[in-house]
């Protein structure tokens, strides 16, 4: 039940329009539990099959919803992408030190404005692979209990198809990941160690922005990855993050505003 | 690999009504058919399949007298949309029927369709349902709810979180074009594996019914669907069309699914531009000068939609349209604002980063975890497979074949040596001690299935692999 709670809180943290995107997981154990794994009647492996055959047809809608979502977030960040890009460029041709109408600070503000942007465009892109991973954490459980439950060999098989899906293949959006931090760094004012440090003291993240719901995945994965009793070769090692105290110290409060 | 799963040979419609999100009545509705099996699933790894597959062989004679009634209940499904919820219905109802009947299958199916529109019409769906409904001949719509009526109804409604109809409002419009294309090569699909096997003519009780003409050819589809791309690398704007390939891979139309590259974005803009901008270029336009083998206007459709709302409206496709506060509110900033701005985004970033980090060695540990398991079992498939053919030469006594047992052996193997292999998580010591003991206890419970203990007997004088590995799926649970 630990993952699911953690599903749960992460579907609660996560942006709302993606609340109905992720796996069923409930639903799908408690599938998992009503499937007896007796048969009754003569005809054993038929009421298995069956079970399975339902079963599996569920995932596969799961999956489908998932590819579904994947997809078209996908393209709305390619596209995105490309207009941030083109924005930037717009802003330096324009109000930069060698654009046309070159203006401090029209430029500062537009930057401003760029860098803000910018962050959350990445935020929201590691939000997405964040939703893959979570999704495919499920299934991967699920189909766990599955095969436990009913003595079933449906894991293995299974999970291989679902490694192919376009919702797992998240090689184009961490390319973009990567691409973005990029340009953030050069959009970004090399910084300063002190006025670094003065800034960074308690900030606290308000509302329901995409930083709070990045604290709460890293969070969160932190918190499946905390090892387990059924521990097995199939499970990830727990997570060791660096840093943890960064992750600590931004609270996920709610009034305060950063003054 | 080809492995599929057991009994993943399933309905060849049900796939595409499931990719567009519809419900999978369809699947209990209409027998499994075990032509497109043998076509797409040559080799049988899974006993599982074998035997299920004979079983089905002789399913089907059942079927006959329902194929028809069962006929509109897929047409009534075609005409909603599903929400989880209604396959939870579904699924909820079948473990409850499982235990009174006689013709199981049969009345199961009829009873779970029944229950669907039952849920439908009260659940949030309706209106989606309702818009289908009038979209499609409304022949089927009263045919198969008189149909329903008969059955006796068992509704758990579970409206629960789950329940995507937000979702399938916004499917009902967009989606219907493809859906209905999808639909007509699903037909096609059907109409013909029943062809083949029944030879009847309750095939034609189905046609009309269906309504939608079978124009659409699906072998082409087949092939394009047994293949896995991953998404590649672009080169310059080809579509990657990666073809789903879920199990139920044999449903014919698979429309393969589109995933924009930023190559294929930039030729997009590219010919978006040379058409005279967003506003005024149009679909069709765009799609010729592109030149992109297998894009199809509706790709480029919506495509062209996204783009303009992502011009004209930067700020609100920034935010997705989702409602978003950020810490950092205040535009108009001084120079100490700004800069503690400039480190609350910082410290964004590196959350950020880091979780992207964490989720791409994360990715990285699964697929490489599932890749050992596979390896491994093929390992011992090979292995195993030796000492079967050994056993299968002296065993008479065998009732089952000795197939069932290579299964809980492969898959077990695979994770007992990677229990030995990885790090030590308390488990290796006992595994071979458990085995046996396991071996017992879930032979009894499975009973029929997998007869392991029965096997495994005999297969102890086989090397030495097979035996300690000779766990059931059934891992103990040792630790706690």
């Amino acid at each position: 039940m630990k993952f699911g709670k953690r599903l749960k809180q992460q579907i609660q943290e996560t942006l709302p329009g993606w609340r109905d995107k992720f796996l069923s997981y409930k639903e799908l154990k408690k599938l998992v539990r009503s499937i007896s794994s007796a048969p009754t009647l003569l005809n054993g492996s038929f009421e298995y099959g069956r079970a399975e055959e339902e079963f599996v047809y569920l995932l596969n809608n799961e999956i489908e919803k998932f590819n579904a979502f994947f997809v078209e977030q996908e393209e709305d960040f390619v596209i995105r992408n490309k207009e941030l890009q083109q924005r930037i460029q717009r802003v330096i041709d324009k109000w930069g030190p060698n654009g046309n109408h070159p203006s401090e600070t029209d430029y500062k503000e537009e930057m401003a404005k760029i860098r803000k942007d910018i962050v959350d465009f990445h935020g929201e892109m590691v939000l997405l692979v964040n939703y893959s991973n979570v999704n495919y954490t499920g299934l991967a459980k699920i189909l766990k209990k599955y095969d436990k439950r009913t003595g079933g060999l449906l894991r293995l098989p299974f999970i291989q198809k679902v490694l192919q899906q376009p919702f797992f293949t998240t090689d184009l959006i961490s390319k973009l990941v990567k691409q973005c931090e990029s340009t953030i760094d050069a959009v970004f004012p090399v910084e300063d160690e002190e006025k670094t440090r003065e800034a960074r003291e308690a900030i606290i993240v308000a509302g329901e922005g995409i930083f709070r719901n990045t604290v709460a995945a890293l969070q969160s994965m932190q918190e499946i990855r905390r090892g387990s009793s059924t521990y097995g070769h199939f499970s990830l090692p727990p997570l060791n993050l660096p840093d943890s105290e960064l992750i600590q110290s931004v609270q996920l409060n709610s009034p305060i505003p950063i003054v | 690999m080809e492995a599929r799963p057991a009994l993943s040979f399933q309905r060849p419609g049900a796939k595409q009504l499931s990719s567009m999100g519809m419900s999978g009545a369809l699947s209990s509705s209409l027998p499994v058919l075990p032509t497109p099996l043998e076509e797409t699933y040559p080799k049988l790894l899974d006993s599982q399949q074998v035997s299920m597959e004979r079983e089905l062989v002789t399913r089907p004679l059942n079927h006959a007298s329902q194929l028809s009634s069962n006929s509109s209940v897929v047409g009534h499904m075609f005409s909603s949309s599903s929400g989880f919820s209604t396959d939870l219905h579904y699924s909820s109802l079948s473990p409850h029927e499982k235990h009174s009947r006689q013709s199981p299958f049969i009345s199961q199916s009829s009873t779970n369709a029944a229950s669907l529109p039952v849920t439908h019409s009260s659940g949030s769906l309706q209106s989606t349902a309702s818009h289908y409904a009038k979209e499609n001949s409304a022949s089927w719509q009263t045919d198969s709810l008189s149909s329903f009526l008969d059955f006796p109804v068992n509704t758990p409604i579970e409206n629960s979180q789950v329940e995507s109809s937000s979702c399938n409002a916004a499917l009902a419009s967009e989606e219907f074009t493809k859906w209905a294309d999808q639909l007509i090569a699903d037909d096609d699909a059907l109409a013909s594996n029943w062809n083949e096997l029944l030879g009847d003519t309750s095939v034609t009780d189905l046609e009309p019914k269906m309504v939608f003409p079978v124009s659409k050819s699906s072998p082409n589809f087949q092939a394009h669907q047994s293949q896995v791309p991953l998404q590649l690398p672009a080169t310059s704007g080809e579509i990657h069309a990666v073809a789903n390939p879920t199990s139920l891979a044999n449903s014919a139309p698979a429309k393969p699914r589109m995933r924009w590259t930023p190559e294929l974005h930039e030729a997009f803009v590219e010919a978006v531009n040379l058409l005279g901008g967003s506003e005024r270029a149009t679909p069709k336009g765009v799609l010729k000068l592109m030149k992109v083998e297998g894009l199809t206007i509706y790709h480029v459709k919506s495509h062209l939609q996204k783009y303009r709302t992502a011009r004209y409206r930067p700020e609100s496709s920034e935010g997705s349209s989702e409602k978003k506060l950020t810490p950092i509110e205040e535009m108009s900033l001084d120079l100490k604002t700004g800069i503690e701005i400039t480190e609350a985004l910082r410290m964004q970033m590196e959350v950020q980063k880091r979780l992207h980090e964490q989720l791409e060695i994360q990715r990285n540990l699964q697929l490489r975890i599932e890749e050992q398991g596979r390896y491994l079992q093929k390992m011992f498939e090979k292995q195993c497979k030796s000492g079967v053919d050994k056993l299968k030469t002296s065993a008479t006594t065998l009732e089952n074949p000795s197939t069932p047992s290579l299964d809980t052996v492969q898959e077990s193997p695979a994770k007992s040596e990677l229990d030995a292999s990885q790090v030590d998580h308390g488990k290796t010591g006992t595994d071979p001690v458990n085995a046996n003991t396991a071996l017992e206890e879930s032979s009894q419970e499975l009973g029929g299935k997998h007869k392991v203990s029965e096997a495994n007997d005999p297969e102890n004088s086989e090397p030495d692999a097979c035996e300690s590995s000779s766990q059931p799926s059934k891992r103990p649970r040792t630790d706690e």
